[in-house]
């Protein structure tokens, strides 16, 4: 997973690339393997949430998500936790420092 | 003698926290993920954009305005079709709609007033049609930016 999160003005905006197939049913019956897609993805900062999104199975395969949240809640160095939960229940965070 | 009692007011402080993960919507409304019909043995139905905000939301009055809506005309890879959206309205909650897969909802964010309704997101379309994002304002009104897309080439394939 890849993520970024820099100060611009009033707001703080976010980059993420995380590593998911997210096979659709439809994929995975043609592939013979089972779904599994991201449901779930959240991130923290300060202990505040920042981003939350239920996700379905059209999410893209690797899905690139770009977010901008209030830059009150934290400053250039405080650490921003982007988590993902999917659809087996595996998970996976990261943590960046916020430029 | 008298006796008296005397209460003492004792001033409790409630420290308010916020639950660090908020509510799974695919828990709370499983109808409007469709998925559900897979494991019921059913063929997954196409619902359209229409019927997935009334799973959601339930029987809403959806208005057209105040979301700014960012597609390409044409998408060469319907598995990475990039959708961008930005919004001032006081918003509860945004949802992501498209109407050429067997399920119409992407993605449901809720928004906090740390965030700001500004997001980028990628999806996959199974062929040409539309897309929508629909907010839930705070004032209780539903607003939606509607758009259609042609997809070159289909993303559900794999």
């Amino acid at each position: 997973m890849k993520l970024k999160a820099k100060v611009k003005g009033d707001v703080i905006a976010a980059k993420a690339l995380l590593k998911h197939d997210n096979l659709t049913y439809d994929q995975a019956k043609k592939k013979g393997k089972e779904a599994n897609f991201i449901t779930h993805i959240t991130a923290t900062v300060n202990d505040k949430i920042v981003y939350d999104a239920s996700t379905s199975q059209f999410f893209s395969k690797n899905p690139m998500i770009k977010f901008k949240f209030k830059s009150n809640v934290a400053k250039a160095g405080d650490k921003l936790e982007l988590t993902w939960v999917d659809f087996k229940g595996n998970t996976k965070s990261k943590k960046t420092k916020i430029k | 003698m008298k006796r008296r009692e005397f209460f003492g007011l004792g001033l409790t402080a409630l420290v308010a926290t916020l639950p660090l993960s908020a509510n799974d919507l695919r828990k709370e409304k499983p109808s409007a993920w469709i998925e559900k019909n897979v494991f019921d043995g059913k063929k997954p139905t196409m619902t359209g954009i229409n019927a997935a905000i009334k799973d959601l939301y339930g029987d809403v009055k959806v208005e057209e305005s105040g979301i700014k809506l960012k597609l390409p005309k044409v998408a060469n890879n319907g598995g990475q079709v990039p959708v961008a959206f930005k919004s001032s309205i006081d918003a509860k909650s945004v949802a992501v709609f498209q109407d050429v897969n067997p399920e119409s909802l992407v993605a449901v964010f809720e928004i906090n007033d740390n965030m700001v309704v500004d997001n980028f997101l990628k999806i996959k379309m199974k062929q040409s049609g539309d897309v929508a994002i629909v907010v839930e304002g705070k004032d209780g009104k539903y607003y939606m930016a509607k758009k259609s897309i042609e997809v070159a080439l289909g993303g559900c394939e794999g």
